[in-house]
């Protein structure tokens, strides 16, 4: 499971973890729809332990965001590592997050 | 009932009305929605539309006063009453104009207070309407007296309003119940506003106009005379200024361009001394080949597919700031201003740097 969700002070806190390539992306999409039907809360994406975000995984986390933004939720994003923040940064992404 | 002092006159006229509450309440709903309706469809922005129906007392003692001068209920025309604040003078005749389109209006009974003054005097303004719901745009079988109540449509501005509002508040009738000299500062008030006004319109009008000016210079490539703001940004991005350059980039890994918000990069551009749009089509002209030089230092070993549409700028922005000297500071500020103050942007402004440092255009001496 690369998404391990919890309900936590009135929103949803998901553990990212691992790679989260194109299958895992794939398999992830059935994963997230709880965040996608709570989008009006705040969602917390925590990704201390997520390796690597390839571009289905961006895929993903933009879903997600643009849910939120259309419930009136909030997406926040903790704990990334160099390499993803890099990559947040390159695709000019960056700032569509409350990257923490 | 409450016994109010009437006659028999008043006596049955209050009866009536408050036998014929519902057919008022829908009336005041149908009335509501249809200029709700117009309003919206209009686009005005409104202050407040707002309406009552008359309290039994204040009926009670319209009655007592000069009840005699109504034969049956329906020659009181505001027991219903609605009022539409508008901010801006022109646009209480826009409404006015689509009243008269909607409503039937009783003309002889209509008053437009805002020409009743003297050209030497100032007081209150208002348009009001006695109207009509005519049966074109509404009828109930069940119910054909809804389009015989005339009912008070008022329509003023903001500011017109307060004088008003304020006005009632210190219970302000007329010259004879007042002493000339609350008068006279209460009419001084009533011309400051109605100058006010003037100065808003003439505001927005002065807008309206500076944005088409420089719409029409961004439509005809004049960009050396339009400055920097968000109206002429705006009009400078519909012409999609960045798509060449954002191609380019995408074609790296045949990318899509998401959208995402440009704004942000407004404050950048004028940070970094952009002044006008011919400042911002040099730094893309000057800039072009190597902001797309560091996309494909940063992108080409990836097979990242997803890019967003403002990563052209993006790296238009940060290879200006580096080939100008900016430095690590001057990088951390630019991420600080689109992503907000974080920490995390010092570490975005040193990997920045150090993609860079491979690349030519920070090698070359100038």
């Amino acid at each position: 499971m690369i998404f391990e969700i919890n309900e936590q002070d009135g929103g949803y806190v998901a553990t990212v973890s691992g790679r989260l390539d194109t299958p895992a992306a794939v398999k992830a999409q059935q994963e997230i729809a709880p965040l996608l039907e709570n989008a009006d809360k705040q969602i917390t994406l925590d990704c201390k332990d997520l390796e690597y975000i390839s571009s289905s995984g961006l895929r993903l986390f933009l879903t997600i965001r643009k849910e939120a933004s259309s419930k009136g939720g909030k997406v926040i994003i903790e704990h990334i590592n160099d390499e993803i923040k890099k990559v947040f940064m390159m695709t000019g992404f960056f700032n569509l997050f409350d990257i923490r | 009932m409450i016994d109010y002092g009437l006659d028999l006159h008043g006596e049955m006229l209050l009866e009536e009305y408050c036998d014929k509450q519902p057919l008022f309440e829908e009336l005041q709903r149908v009335v509501m929605e249809k200029l709700g309706a117009l309003v919206r469809q209009s686009g005005i922005e409104v202050n407040s539309m707002e309406s009552r129906i008359k309290a039994e007392g204040s009926l009670a003692g319209k009655l007592r006063l000069k009840g005699h001068k109504y034969a049956s209920l329906l020659d009181i025309t505001d027991i219903f009453g609605a009022r539409i604040i508008t901010f801006y003078n022109e646009d209480v005749d826009r409404i006015a104009s689509m009243a008269e389109v909607l409503f039937e209006i009783d003309w002889d009974n209509s008053v437009d207070k805002r020409r009743m003054h003297q050209f030497d005097s100032f007081g209150y303004n208002s348009l009001h309407y006695i109207c009509r719901l005519p049966e074109e745009q509404y009828y109930d079988p069940e119910k054909p007296e809804l389009n015989k109540i005339r009912f008070e449509l008022q329509m003023r501005t903001a500011l017109q309003h307060v004088w008003s509002a304020i006005q009632h508040d210190i219970g302000y009738k007329s010259e004879i119940e007042t002493p000339l000299e609350y008068h006279r500062n209460l009419s001084r008030l009533a011309g400051m506003l109605e100058l006010a006004d003037n100065e808003f319109s003439r505001i927005r009008n002065a807008i309206a106009d500076y944005r088409r000016r420089a719409q029409s210079l961004v439509q005809s490539g004049q960009l050396e005379e339009v400055p920097l703001d968000l109206d002429t940004f705006r009009s400078y991005l519909d012409k999609r200024p960045f798509d060449r350059l954002n191609r380019k980039i995408a074609a790296i890994t045949q990318a899509e361009l998401h959208e995402a918000p440009w704004w942000p990069y407004l404050k950048v551009l004028r940070i970094i001394g952009m002044n006008t749009l011919g400042d911002v089509e040099r730094l893309m002209r000057d800039n072009f080949d190597d902001a797309y030089q560091l996309a494909l230092f940063q992108l080409g070993s990836t097979d990242i597919d997803i890019l967003a549409e403002t990563v052209g700028l993006q790296n238009l922005c940060i290879v200006h700031l580096l080939k100008t000297g900016g430095g690590r500071l001057s990088l951390v500020q630019f991420f600080d201003t689109i992503n907000g103050k974080m920490p995390q942007n010092e570490t975005l402004a040193e990997m920045v740097i150090e993609q860079a440092s491979r690349l030519e255009f920070m090698n070359v001496k100038r």
